[in-house]
């Protein structure tokens, strides 16, 4: 599949991915803002007809107190079932990690994760280096917990 | 600013401006309820109604009290306010901007633009105005208008670096690339210290370079990339690769560019473009590769896999690339590595490679092979290949057979992999699909549903088993089912689904309403697509300003270009062409939008959720009133409008509109321009034009169509259609637009032919294609030949030479019904009888009873499913 960051023409096939893949759904606005506000920290993987099969939805997070450092966030990332077990989700993650890094000297990225959703805190934990790193109470609009989860970008400095 | 000319008595007296000043500052800073009260302060010593004339500055109150109004939620009495403060003054800036305002919240962009250009007559320089007129005339695409108020921005406010983008972009916009380059060449003098490490910085540099690629200054775009990634003032690493490849590949430097194509492949191993520019530096079309490249374009690829292991592009494309027995031995590697991980996507990922006959040759017999290796016993346990290989083999030879139309093999072989491992969903979805090829919609819901309940946690099976349900005519069970992952507090799961945009739902839902008779329905779903697309266009406007500040220009120019094909997306293509072809039926048939038939398929469960949605809607607009009842509340509600409640539940209203074809115009008028090569969406708009007369518009369309496709079935029914309807005028329209359409019609259809010759010249042509056959029955309907004639030439489908095709044979069903056949019915079980496998011609009752068995049986250990579904509740 190819790997590539997300063009403003992928907006809609990465909304319809989401929306297939997950319950935490955007409207197109969303979508734009990140693309428009943070064009390099967002990928896709297509297939050969140019169909999105997974993305990453990425941003730097712009609230930051001032104990803390510049940090990434991962908004939103799947990757349609039929097409799993290709490594695509690493391969989105670490593209937009290195942008992170480049481009807004970014020295962590973070992301929330459902506490019952087993499935991707597996992917976050194992395949991605991710750790837990605090619990946030009733983060959902349906007052389910949520994990936050970090990852040193530390490596990537240059 | 005090315009001269105004008499001096206009002013108000201090205590009152300056009260004025304080409500400006409460509305800027939204304490809405005092700014109520300091307007009615101002008007209470100088009323509207003064006698004479209307006095003073109280125009202005009037229209901030309306502008303070709406904010509070009093919106109906706040514009009347504002529109009556521009009554009484047409000269003040401030009431034309506070009506803009409103106008501008409303989406109605044309008349706010026109009401900030009334206002900057009044007060040129107001920045505030001239910012939100370039916002407006950029939504617009007013280019011309948006050079002159960007040039106007930057002469006020040239310190800012806004306004110089907002001058480049302008231009650029306008076609004016050089006029483009110049502003920024200017802004880029104007700098003095350039702050390290700046972002928005690099985004304009890179802007810039991007304007001298554009005008084709190739090495003068190189260079400024070069200096300013050298001294860091360029920090997007990536980008700056990626113009380096390109730009040294356009000027010659294939050393230099190969090696920075290299890198950009270190970075990102699994980019179809970098492989891609790489090639073409080397002067090698990856999509045309030729015998004389073949060898050295292979031997690139095996060199690309030994430098990046990890990558996997590179042995697919090599895939694409090989011939013979190269092929062969790539193939074998590539596919049982894959078998063995096995990847789900094997098979959708070399599908493309099919292409070639003998590519597909070989690909069986690598797969079956395989298949044959792992069924037989093998001398050593250790030996063995773990029983998922096996699995994913027959998985992968199922989809095969299924490719090349063998689907009862298909089928078998999914049998067998089911008795082996019967929990793994992705065999259940394929029998599903399968099941849907053979014209078996109700076996194919059933079959999602089972691989639904195998991972109930998965939103992905969700929303298949959703789609499955709705292409079988299920649309309550299939809410039921997506209802599952939708927001708990939403009306309903399909109102969830629209708000959150999303066209698959839509689309799938009006396309099942159609399909079970329920036009209403199908209308309303279809215009809620229209109306998600005029959301996106929409969303645009923010960024007008927002991406000036940010600087992120590349990218928001490229957000232009999309906002401009937006209606292009193949969503909004076949939502317009469907609505308009319920439209022209409802033209041509409008006792169907008052018989009850249009709703009569409804079953007592549709009925129930009718009545539901109804009752949920109110409910929801009765919400909604209780808090806006509290006027005194400093609560903003925005400038919009607030949603308002459906007043169309059923769509009924939409079905009963008395301006159809006008609607059907509107939906498709986006076509005509964007999608150029669709020929279904030129039919729609021959259908749609020829009934309102407009002929020079039917016979562009049906000129595009034939250029596009000649012997295309429905075109040959409108040719036929648009002479007979030509020649049948009663005069011929006035020139000069008469003559045109007589000899377009001339041009369209042999002059000399007969009509009845021309269709069975076509049909004598096409003998083997149902369309076709379908196509002169329609003809011949058109041409009024009696009704047996018409059904024995539809009868001509079911003939055994004729290509067997079940959609067209359910166009043909659909057809005999709808000029009341008699022979339907048989011709129905004359296809039941053919596609023994489909259920799609089964009888009424039958099909109510398949319905009915299109789930999964409730086998599943109760506490393991109710847990899943506690966790899918999100």
């Amino acid at each position: 599949m190819n790997i590539r960051q997300a063009r403003v023409d992928d907006l809609q096939g990465m909304q319809a991915c989401n929306l297939q893949n997950l319950p935490e759904n955007y409207t197109m606005k969303y979508y734009l803002y990140h693309a428009l506000t943070w064009p390099q920290l967002s990928y896709v993987a297509e297939d050969h007809k140019g169909r999105i099969v997974g993305y990453i939805l990425a941003k730097m997070e712009e609230d930051v107190g001032s104990e803390d450092e510049q940090h990434g966030h991962v908004t939103s990332i799947s990757v349609l079932r039929s097409y799993r077990r290709l490594g695509l989700a690493k391969r989105l993650m670490v593209q937009s990690q290195e942008a992170m890094a480049t481009v807004y000297r970014a020295s962590y990225v973070s992301l929330h994760v459902r506490k019952s959703n087993r499935a991707a805190l597996a992917l976050y934990k194992g395949t991605l280096g991710f750790a837990v790193k605090d619990i946030e109470k009733k983060y959902y609009a349906d007052g389910e917990d949520a994990y936050a989860m970090r990852l040193s970008l530390k490596y990537l400095s240059r | 600013m005090p315009p001269a000319g105004i008499p001096a008595k206009r002013a108000l007296p201090s205590k009152e401006a300056s009260l004025f000043k304080e409500l400006l500052n409460l509305y800027e800073t939204r304490q809405l309820k005092k700014g109520l009260k300091t307007a009615d302060q101002i008007l209470k010593k100088f009323p509207e109604h003064g006698g004479i004339k209307p006095l003073l500055h109280s125009e202005k109150t009037i229209c901030m009290k309306g502008l303070v109004l709406t904010h509070m939620g009093r919106r109906e009495e706040g514009i009347e306010l504002v529109k009556k403060g521009v009554r009484l003054d047409l000269t003040s800036h401030i009431c034309w901007h506070v009506f803009g305002l409103i106008q501008k919240g409303e989406k109605n962009y044309e008349e706010a633009l026109k009401s900030y250009t009334q206002a900057l007559r009044f007060d040129k320089e107001n920045l505030n105005i001239l910012r939100d007129a370039a916002h407006l005339q950029t939504q617009l695409r007013q280019y011309d208008g948006l050079v002159e108020t960007r040039h106007t921005l930057l002469r006020l406010r040239p310190n800012l670096r806004q306004n110089w983008i907002g001058l480049a972009t302008a231009y650029h916009l306008n076609d004016n690339l050089t006029e483009a380059k110049k502003v920024l060449e200017h802004y880029e003098m104007t700098l003095k210290n350039i702050p390290d490490y700046d972002v928005e910085h690099s985004e304009v540099l890179l802007y810039h370079v991007r304007v001298l690629e554009d005008l084709g200054e190739f090495s003068e775009a190189l260079s400024l990339l070069d200096v300013n990634a050298k001294n860091r003032a360029i920090i997007d690493r990536v980008a700056i690769m990626e113009f380096r490849a390109r730009l040294l590949s356009k000027l010659g430097s294939t050393d230099d560019a190969e090696h920075t194509w290299q890198a950009l492949l270190e970075q990102n191993a699994d980019s179809y473009d970098y492989y891609k520019g790489f090639f073409t530096n080397r002067g090698i079309d990856l999509n045309h590769i030729t015998d004389e490249n073949r060898v050295q374009t292979l031997q690139a690829f095996r060199e690309f896999t030994t430098q990046l292991p990890r990558a996997a592009t590179p042995r697919r494309l090599a895939l694409s690339v090989s011939t013979g027995d190269e092929f062969k031995e790539l193939a074998e590697s590539y596919l049982v590595a894959g078998l063995k991980k096995g990847i789900p996507s094997l098979f959708a990922d070399i599908k493309s490679l099919y292409d070639d006959p003998q590519k597909l040759e070989v690909i069986e017999s690598i797969v079956e092979t395989h298949r044959g290796e792992l069924a037989a016993p093998t001398p050593t346990p250790e030996s063995a290949e773990p029983p998922t290989t096996y699995l994913w083999t027959l998985y992968f030879l199922a989809q095969h057979y299924s490719h090349i139309g063998q689907h009862t093999r298909s089928l078998g072989l999914l049998e067998e992999a089911l008795n082996h491992t019967p929990t793994l969903p992705e065999l259940h979805m394929l029998q599903a699909r399968v099941l849907k090829r053979l014209g078996d919609p109700f076996g194919a819901a059933r079959c999602m549903d089972e691989a639904r309940v195998l991972d109930l946690q998965d939103r992905f099976l969700n929303t298949k088993c959703g789609k499955y349900r709705l292409r079988a005519g299920m649309q309550e069970e299939a809410q039921e089912v997506l209802g599952l992952f939708t927001k708990k507090d939403a009306q309903s799961p399909g109102a969830d689904l629209e708000d959150m945009q999303s066209a698959l739902f839509i689309l799938e839902d009006a396309d099942s309403y159609r399909r079970s008779g329920n036009l209403a329905m199908a209308l309303k779903r279809y215009a809620a697509l229209q109306k998600v697309y005029s959301e996106m266009e929409d969303d645009q406007y923010d960024f007008h300003g927002y991406s000036m500040r940010k600087s992120t220009i590349n990218i928001y120019m490229n957000m232009i270009s999309w906002g401009d094909r937006l209606r292009s997306h193949p969503g909004f293509v076949h939502a317009a062409i469907a609505a308009s072809e319920i439209f022209v039926q409802l033209h041509d048939d409008p006792t169907i939008a008052t018989r009850p038939s249009s709703t009569a398929n409804m079953t007592d469960a549709e009925k129930k959720a009718k009545k539901k949605a109804k009752k949920a809607a109110a409910q929801k607009v009765e919400a909604k009133k209780a808090p806006a009842a509290s006027t005194n509340s400093n609560e903003d509600k925005g400038i919009e409008p607030p949603s308002t409640k459906d007043e169309d539940a059923d769509g009924m209203k939409l079905l009963q509109c008395t301006d159809p074809l006008e609607r059907a115009a509107k939906f498709l008028s986006p076509l005509a321009s964007l999608t150029k090569d669709n020929i279904k969406a030129w039919i729609a708009i021959y259908d749609v034009a020829i009934r309102r007369k407009k002929y020079l518009q039917a016979a562009q369309a049906l000129k595009r169509a034939r250029q596009l496709d000649s012997e295309y079935s429905p075109l040959h029914v409108r040719l036929i259609h648009f002479r007979k309807t030509v020649s049948s005028l009663p005069q011929e329209p006035p020139a000069p637009v008469g003559p045109v359409v007589t000899a377009a019609a001339a041009d369209l259809v042999p002059a000399d032919l007969s009509l009845e010759t021309y269709n069975s010249q076509y049909l004598q042509k096409h003998s083997t294609s149902p369309r076709a056959i379908l196509a002169s029955a329609q003809a011949l309907h058109i041409l009024g030949a009696p009704v047996e004639e018409v059904e024995s030439t539809t009868f001509g489908v079911l003939n055994p030479e004729v290509e067997r095709d079940i959609r067209s044979a359910m166009e043909v069903l659909a057809f005999l019904k709808s000029i009341k056949s008699t022979r339907s019915e048989e011709f129905r079980t004359a296809c039941d009888a053919k596609f023994e496998l489909s259920t799609v011609f089964k009888s009424t009752e039958e099909i109510t009873a398949l319905r009915k068995s299109a789930f999964a049986p409730p086998v599943d250990p109760p506490e393991a499913n109710g847990d899943a579904e506690r966790e899918t509740a999100s």
